[in-house]
């Protein structure tokens, strides 16, 4: 009798759980919610015990929550229709930055609106899918070659705008998640091969015309860091040691020599995955890689599971571009990749990307949350 | 168009998935690839290969520290001070932090730098010159007032650190025996070189991890250190004083190149002085010769000549060959052995063992010398020390010369009575001296003070000490070569030695004039060496130069000590002085 109640109720479109009314995926929101504490108490380790810093970050990561949920509830088609005049600002914004932005740490990123500054790139960071998913789907899947051509153009105009601020890591992160919709859309594989090809024969230029002298700096010090260790190796050579220095079990929670004792730079933004390995040790990491492969996991398993091709498009890019995040932050404070400026997403103290992200994390929910809606439309 | 796009992909929903569901199996297959490569780039860096970074990171974090003290005094035996340390400041700049601050900027405050440290503007400057550097002294152990007037000069990266600085009180006077430090207190030459560890202590050590700022955060293990020590030596600061005085006069006086003495306790063994001159000021040590700072009491070793007569007609009493009473004929006046000749200035016929030491007759110590078995005599030579240090334990002390052979010719022997085929340093003939003058009992020699008397250790009888000691009384007398060594009032013993200095191929026109005594004969107390070295002056013979010098040191020392009289003989001024007259 039991298993016939369930299986009805699971099977009723109507019946909803109260999450799901709310649209919110019960799932994601826990792993999301056990990452931001892993990050509160490392930020708490990393900014030498602040509760004021605490604070702050609490204040974010509840603005951030409350506009997920807010995002959340936007019906998909709305989103679908409005993607495109959603990347038109924001690739009129990113002009405007380059015209007339307020410059700040050496790049020109900041656009002042009178009563708000932001980065228009942020915008770009879910525009930038919104509008490939939405273009590619307007087609027949997989793609065909002028399709999945204009799809690049669309990812590469923003890309190549916010690479001139310039911000390499953000215009990386939007120039993925371009590319990974194109990708789950179905582009063939000899296109890829292809691609590759382009993008390799396309490194000599961009080292020669479009990277700045610092960026520059930064890859032939990744390259080796030893060069220069008090200078521009400093970072990677002085993260390495913390994360080292954890060993199997780490040093313990608040133990961190190198991170507490101010060796190491940046260590409650970009670099708090070393001030995290040195005291939690090899297992601390593992654990970590595991919340975030969880919550990847999920978001991809909403993205197959959702019904039209734009959701399954936005979202597995999405979910991707957190994944990207993840690898090159965690790349480039381990010393596989160079260091650019990307944040450990929802651990590295921090802002406006945060609340972008949490954004994305709106629209993995809404898509979860709303297929029934969808399908019976 | 747009209802017409999204009628296209609905139309196509059923048959897409398919295609698409693969792929992002696919993508999460990536992800987990790519999340596994990460986690096997930590395992290498935290498990792997963690011991070069920990040991990195304790580099960078983990400091020695060592908390030094100021080095302690060094005091003669009535607590006056020989060397004390004075706080002073070292000036020094981190070429960063001027760079960075532009410290270079402001030109008259360089300059007044400058001229307050006696340098030059661009050669101060050049100092700074190099950025990298974070760490250049521009003066050290500069005076407090200085340093006040750098610190309000204020130039961004110009410090002060403390230091200490080695004064010496006494100066000139136990320039030698003190020895000095460099500029870091740390000792060089004599008593500040031998005692350095225990003038400095050990600095107490800290093992403390600092962070990014310089600032100690954790003391990880903490090592009290020893305090330094003061040190207090025999000497007696008034007694130096004396004989540096009269040695510095008698050097001018005689054109000496140098003269060293030797004042020592015989029932102690303590060195109450030793100077040397001429010397020089320790406490600003520019453009000083080597040669001054050498202590040549203890350096450097002569032949001793006749003064060294006394042990040879000890070894015949010791030996049993002759009485105190004996007479010996040194008639007349020369002897051949082997192939050499062996004289006296005068024939002197048949003499008794006082009047050999009084007139210092070669003919009778050669005989007496012979007169016991070859191994006695060196025995005897070894016994009271001649071939060994005195135990001070000083830095450059000489053992002497001595060429220990298998076979002995009889010349060498009778040198050997007479102080050649030997060399000895002031400080080994003040030993001999101190035991004949305690009647046979063999000390070391010592320069630091101590509560605990050190044992010593019969070598010779005391009968036949002091029947010798009597007869080296007679050399002060009418008629003695060491008349003007007599102090008035007290009986005094001492032999005269005048040697030539050996030359390459033989014996040069250089001398060597000795005085060593002992005094108040009747209870010997005090011994005293004088040594003068190549007097170039019209006088040239001991009892012309050495004598009188040690006269000096002699009487000064018996006054300050407060030792009292023993010359019966002399009961008043008048006649002491009526005397006199009569030499």
């Amino acid at each position: 009798m039991l298993t016939a109640k369930i299986s009805k109720d699971k099977l009723d479109p109507n019946k909803r759980s109260l999450l799901q009314m709310i649209h919110v995926d019960g799932w994601l929101l826990l792993g999301l919610l056990v990452l931001m504490g892993v990050g509160l108490i490392t930020i708490y380790s990393a900014g030498g015990q602040d509760w004021h810093l605490i604070q702050r970050q609490l204040i974010r990561l509840g603005v951030a929550t409350i506009v997920m949920l807010a995002v959340a509830q936007i019906p998909v088609l709305a989103l679908r229709r409005l993607s495109i005049y959603f990347y038109g600002i924001g690739v009129l914004m990113l002009i405007a930055v380059l015209a007339v932005g307020d410059v700040g740490k050496g790049a020109q990123r900041w656009l002042d609106l009178g009563f708000v500054r932001f980065q228009p790139s942020e915008i770009l960071k879910l525009a930038v899918p919104m509008v490939v998913a939405w273009y590619i789907s307007r087609f027949n899947l997989p793609p065909k070659l002028p399709q999945t051509f204009a799809g690049f153009i669309l990812a590469a105009i923003p890309t190549l705008l916010i690479a001139k601020q310039p911000d390499l890591g953000t215009s990386l992160l939007i120039a993925s998640s371009g590319v990974f919709a194109i990708f789950l859309a179905g582009m063939s594989w000899k296109l890829i091969g292809a691609v590759t090809v382009a993008v390799s024969g396309f490194t000599p230029i961009m080292w020669f015309f479009l990277m700045q002298d610092y960026q520059k700096q930064r890859v032939l010090t990744f390259l080796n860091p030893e060069s220069d260790p008090l200078g521009a190796g400093y970072h990677i050579i002085q993260s390495q040691i913390a994360i080292g220095s954890g060993g199997l079990q780490g040093k313990g929670w608040l133990q961190g020599t190198q991170s507490q004792l101010e060796f190491l730079p940046e260590r409650h933004t970009d670099f708090i995955f070393a001030v995290f390995s040195e005291e939690f040790g090899f297992f601390g990491v593992l654990g970590l890689l595991a919340i975030y492969s969880y919550i990847v996991v999920r978001g991809m398993i909403i993205a197959i599971n959702s019904q039209d091709a734009f959701s399954k498009l936005l979202a597995g890019a999405i979910t991707l571009t957190f994944f990207v995040y993840v690898f090159v932050n965690m790349g480039m404070v381990s010393g596989i990749l160079p260091v650019v400026g990307v944040p450990l997403p929802l651990v590295s103290y921090g802002g406006t990307s945060m609340v972008t992200l949490m954004a994305g994390f709106g629209i993995l929910m809404a898509i979860s949350t709303q297929k029934r809606l969808m399908s019976r439309s | 168009m747009t209802r017409n796009a999204t009628m296209t992909s609905h139309a196509k929903e059923r048959v897409v998935p398919t295609l698409l569901q693969w792929r992002f199996w696919v993508v999460v297959g990536a992800v987990g690839m790519v999340f596994l490569g990460l986690a096997f780039r930590a395992a290498y860096i935290q498990v792997i290969a963690p011991d070069n970074l920990i040991a990195r990171s304790d580099s960078t974090t983990i400091r020695t520290k060592e908390t030094p003290f100021y080095r302690g005094l060094i005091t003669d035996r009535n607590g006056e001070e020989l060397a004390v340390s004075v706080p002073v400041r070292a000036i020094y700049a981190d070429p960063k932090v001027v760079h960075r601050d532009d410290g270079l900027a402001d030109n008259r405050r360089w300059q007044a730098l400058a001229e307050v440290l006696g340098q030059k503007v661009d050669e101060l400057k050049a100092k700074v010159a190099d950025p990298t550097r974070r760490f250049v002294y521009l003066q050290r152990q500069v005076s407090p007032a200085m340093a006040d007037y750098v610190e309000q000069l204020d130039i961004p990266g110009i410090y002060l650190r403390n230091e200490s600085r080695r004064y010496y009180p006494t100066g000139e006077v136990t320039a030698q025996l003190i020895g000095f430090t460099d500029v870091d207190d740390k000792g060089l030459e004599g008593i500040e070189k031998l005692y350095n560890n225990w003038l400095t202590g050990t600095p107490a050590k800290r093992k403390i991890r600092k962070d990014a700022k310089g600032r100690q955060v954790e003391i990880i293990t903490e090592e009290e250190g020893e305090a330094p020590h003061n040190l207090q030596l025999t000497i007696d600061q008034r007694v130096q004083a004396l004989a540096y005085r009269e040695l510095k006069k008698a050097v001018h006086y005689y054109k000496a190149t140098s003269a060293s003495a030797v004042v020592a306790d015989v029932n102690t063994g303590e060195i109450l002085a030793m100077v040397n001159a001429p010397s020089f000021n320790p406490n600003n040590r520019q453009g000083v010769s080597a040669h001054r700072i050498r202590n040549r009491a203890l350096t450097d070793a002569f032949e001793p000549g006749s003064s060294v007569k006394p042990l040879a007609v000890l070894s015949a009493l010791e030996f049993g060959s002759v009485k105190p009473d004996s007479i010996i004929d040194t008639s007349p006046g020369w002897m051949r052995l082997g192939g050499s000749l062996v004289q006296d200035h005068a024939n002197m016929g048949k003499i008794d063992l006082a009047d050999i030491i009084k007139h210092s007759s070669n003919m009778g110590t050669s005989k007496l010398a012979l007169s016991v078995p070859k191994q006695f005599l060196i025995d005897t030579y070894y016994d009271v020390g001649l071939m060994s240090d005195t135990g001070t334990n000083l830095i450059g002390e000489s053992s002497g010369l001595f060429h220990e052979q298998n076979r002995w010719s009889d010349f060498e022997l009778a040198t050997l009575s007479f102080g050649y085929h030997i060399s000895v340093t002031a400080m080994q003939l003040t030993r001999l001296y101190t035991i004949i003058g305690s009647g046979g009992i063999k000390r070391p020699l010592h320069i630091i003070h101590s509560d605990t008397k050190s044992e010593g250790e019969r070598v010779l009888s005391e009968e036949n000490t002091r029947a010798v000691l009597h007869m080296m009384e007679s050399v002060l007398e009418d008629g003695g070569s060491g008349k003007k060594a007599r102090v008035p009032g007290y009986r005094v013993a001492g032999k005269t030695g005048t040697s030539r200095k050996a030359v390459a191929g033989g014996y040069g026109e250089e001398y060597v004039n000795i005085f060593a005594g002992l005094a108040p004969a009747s209870d010997p107390q005090l011994a005293v060496v004088v040594l003068i070295n190549e007097p170039h002056g019209d006088l040239y013979y001991a009892g012309d130069t050495a004598a009188p010098v040690f006269g000096k040191v002699m009487a000064g020392t018996l006054q300050l000590l407060n030792v009292p009289p023993d010359d019966r003989k002399v009961s008043s001024l008048a006649s002491n002085s009526g005397d006199s007259h009569a030499n």
